[in-house]
């Protein structure tokens, strides 16, 4: 019974993502053998997403957020998934950055696995340990040096409500990266799908197609 | 070669350097300015409003005090917006102090903005624009914000001085808590701030991430054997928790001009052509109106009225009288303060009178305190406070002579010879200025009467005195100067014959239209200075003019003498 019930909110919450992302302005443009998405959702906050088109399953390579600050006014685009790869502003703007020598945490994604790289991380595979805290809903990085700690959640779970299970995760390590690995649940996937078809509706502009009025 | 120390080190001037060691760039610990007003510390009244006669740098004008308080009270209480006082009296009687010391009474919540008349007249803005955000600078919002912070405990602090010449520095901060370790590359700013605040190793901080505000929690529990040399003020603090990077929320005051400046920035490249300041849109300031007021009905923000403070406000000209007058009356305006120094004269932009130059109605709707010019013990008193806030030894006879100086001159140009008899005291090593170092800088430094004395004598001396035949070059210095002439001319000076007041009065006509006989005191200063300054170049005997005031024949000089025989008496 609780659990049926559990499976009829899960549902209700990825139609209520679903329902946003169809409310959404969104402009569709085909670059570099990539398709560019950018939505605009109804309180201003923008999205971006870009997808392979290669790979045919259309597998998300990137999606980053622009969220209005509380006095209004543009923040800077907070990756969700992919990297920024623009090339770093110079320091005297910022006054303080992250040095490069340090661990970057990036999420890549698999067709199955929800997954993240975190590079930079010299220390053998003994020393990391990895947590589900299913009460906060977050994933929990150790290291036994105390060199790197990191809390994170997966917003894609978080929108559907799944709880998250200990059992799903999995680790790897090679070539100076940590590989965490979260296998994406059926809702995860259902979703997933669902907004493929959504987003086939939308025409994507070609590359150089402007739209150009001359009066 | 980079030198690697955790912070650039407070120089050791004593410290003997080998010879043949290449020398080294040291870093100077600024010393601080010290600003005219920089020992007020508040209005110095008791709780029931009563000036007490010296306190928190306050000295004298007990009346004016008292009613600053009360406008104080009434601003504090929130009760009170859209009101203006307007504060008159001589130059030199205390108007901006007693501003300075509201708006440190004030304390930090309230927003306290103070500009100066002339500052609104401005190519690249409007005159109403310059007075708008002057008004919405001075008009905060209490809001609850979620910034990102990094807090954590300094591991090592390490900075790199570029080995030759002055390029920019770099460096690397190493910050940790109990659960990690992260590295930040330094950029000059952030170096700079680093330094201003005295961060050590094993100091716990936060840094603000979106305007890089470093505040210092204290020092780490592991580092507590230090102790000793520490101090007992030191605060010990755990090692944070978790994540460097939090994200907190914090309760902080923005004011209405922040809150446009963010909403106006122009998104992506167009950001390049189009500055920070610059003119705002009304609407995007309507939406901010409405906006703030929906917070407001929500419970999410709070409307913390504050306190524009206009100095030189004859300055203004009418149309800006005329904006002040609209914008008193809305429902967002700051308790605005102004002050002048001006008797009847005429409002700037037109040919009427007004007293303060002010136009009548304005002053209707203003609370006018005046200030009166201070006693002797007053000026005494004042001038005790200044000579210890510019950490000044002076001897009581001294101070007496200075007072004497301050009465028949100026409280200003006493003021000013605290500084210079200071230095005048520790070229010849002493520690304590005397009155033969305020009798030095005195016959050094002319004040303005003995300066214009000394004009009226040599006046032919100078360049373009023949105002007669130079008419051009007077012409653009207008009435200061013209002012000064008649003056001289009713002394029946030499140059009384070259200009006669009927053309003068000529002048004035002619010259009437244009507003800058306003800014008439600075050129005359401007002229005076230059020819002073010349002096040597031309063909007359300075020795003339040294042996007058050395022989005391200027009357300051003869009672400062005066001064001397009977201390000598006494002995």
């Amino acid at each position: 019974m609780n659990r049926v019930l559990l499976l009829t909110f899960v549902y209700k919450m990825s139609t209520a993502w679903l329902e946003n992302l169809k409310s959404a302005q969104k402009t569709c443009l085909v670059q570099d053998d990539r398709k560019k998405i950018h939505f605009t959702f109804q309180d201003g906050t923008e999205m971006a997403e870009e997808y392979d088109i290669n790979t045919g399953d259309l597998l998300g390579e990137l999606r980053k957020w622009h969220k209005k600050g509380t006095l209004g006014g543009a923040t800077k685009w907070e990756y969700e998934v992919g990297e920024d790869l623009m090339l770093a502003k110079p320091l005297l703007t910022e006054g303080l950055m992250e040095s490069s020598s340090n661990p970057i945490f990036v999420r890549k994604d698999t067709k199955q696995t929800f997954q993240w790289r975190i590079r930079n991380l010299p220390y053998p595979i003994e020393t990391y340990q990895v947590t589900v805290d299913a009460e906060n809903r977050t994933i929990t990085i150790r290291t036994s040096n105390k060199k790197y700690y990191k809390r994170f959640s997966i917003p894609d779970m978080d929108r559907i409500q799944a709880a998250l299970k200990q059992d799903d995760l999995s680790i790897a390590y090679a070539n100076n990266t940590l590989i965490v690995t979260y296998k994406k649940p059926k809702e995860v996937l259902d979703l997933e799908k669902a907004v493929q078809e959504e987003l086939k509706k939308t025409k994507a502009m070609k590359d150089g197609d402007v739209e150009c009025n001359p009066s | 070669m980079a030198r690697r120390s955790p912070l650039p080190s407070i120089p050791c001037f004593k410290m003997a350097a080998p010879p043949v060691q290449v020398q080294e760039v040291r870093e100077v610990t600024r010393i601080e300015r010290i600003g005219a007003h920089s020992h007020i510390r508040g209005l110095g009244l008791d709780d029931a409003l009563e000036a007490r006669n010296v306190s928190q740098g306050m000295v004298g004008q007990t009346s004016a005090r008292r009613a600053a308080g009360i406008v104080l009270e009434m601003i504090k209480e929130g009760k009170i917006a859209g009101r203006a006082v307007l504060l008159a009296g001589q130059p030199g009687t205390g108007k901006t102090a007693i501003a300075m010391g509201m708006a440190q009474a004030l304390g930090q919540g309230t927003p306290f903005t103070a500009i100066a008349g002339s500052e609104i007249f401005s190519l690249e803005m409007s005159k109403t624009e310059a007075l708008t955000q002057a008004f919405r600078k001075s008009i905060g919002v209490r809001i609850k914000e979620e910034t990102e912070i990094i807090e954590g405990e300094v591991v090592e602090i390490q900075i790199d001085k570029p080995a030759v010449g002055t390029g920019a520095k770099v460096g690397k901060l190493t910050l940790k808590t109990t659960e990690m370790e992260t590295v930040y590359d330094l950029g000059q700013k952030m170096i700079e701030s680093l330094t201003k605040e005295k961060v050590h190793a094993g100091d716990i901080i936060t840094i603000d991430k979106a305007t890089g505000k470093i505040t210092k929690l204290g020092r780490s529990f592991t580092r507590a054997r230090d102790y000793d040399a520490m101090g007992s003020t030191t605060k010990f603090v755990q090692c944070p928790e978790g994540e460097l990077q939090k994200r907190k929320e914090v309760v902080h005051t923005v004011s209405l001009h922040e809150i446009d400046v963010i909403n106006s920035r122009t998104q992506g490249f167009l950001a390049l052509f189009s500055g920070d300041t610059g003119e705002i849109k009304s609407e995007v300031r309507e939406q901010i109106n409405s906006k703030v007021a929906e917070w407001r009905e929500e419970g999410k923000a709070e409307i913390v009225p504050g306190v524009l403070f206009i100095d030189e406000v004859h300055m203004l000209d009418i149309e800006c009288f005329s904006f002040l007058n609209r914008a008193l009356e809305t429902d967002m305006a700051p308790v605005l303060i102004m002050a002048t120094n001006r008797g009847i004269t005429r409002i700037r932009g037109t040919n009427y009178q007004s007293p303060h130059g002010v136009p009548i109605d304005l002053l209707d709707r203003l609370l006018i305190v005046s200030t009166s010019p201070y006693e002797e013990r007053e000026i005494k008193q004042i001038l005790k406070i200044r000579a210890e806030e510019e950490d000044v030894e002076i001897s009581d006879d001294a101070v007496t002579v200075l007072t004497r100086i301050g009465m028949e001159t100026s409280l200003r140009y006493a003021i000013q010879l605290i500084t210079t008899a200071h230095l005048v005291c520790r070229r010849r090593k002493g520690t304590e200025v005397s009155v033969e170092d305020i009798k030095r800088v005195y016959s050094l430094f002319l004040d303005e009467s003995r300066s214009t004395q000394f004009l009226k004598e040599y006046q032919q001396e100078f360049m373009f005195h023949e105002v007669g035949k130079c008419e051009s070059a007077i012409c653009c210095y207008s009435t200061a100067n013209l002012g000064y002439l008649e003056k001289v001319n009713r002394d029946k000076t030499p140059v009384a014959d070259i200009l006669s007041l009927d053309s003068i009065d000529h002048r004035n006509k002619v010259h009437d239209d244009d507003d800058d006989d306003d800014l008439q005191g600075y050129f005359g200063l401007t002229i005076y200075s230059e020819a002073i300054r010349r002096r040597p170049a031309q063909p007359y005997d300075p020795g003339v003019a040294r042996s007058k005031t050395e022989q005391g024949s200027h009357p300051l000089v003869q009672t400062l003498d005066r001064d001397e025989t009977i201390k000598s008496h006494q002995n």
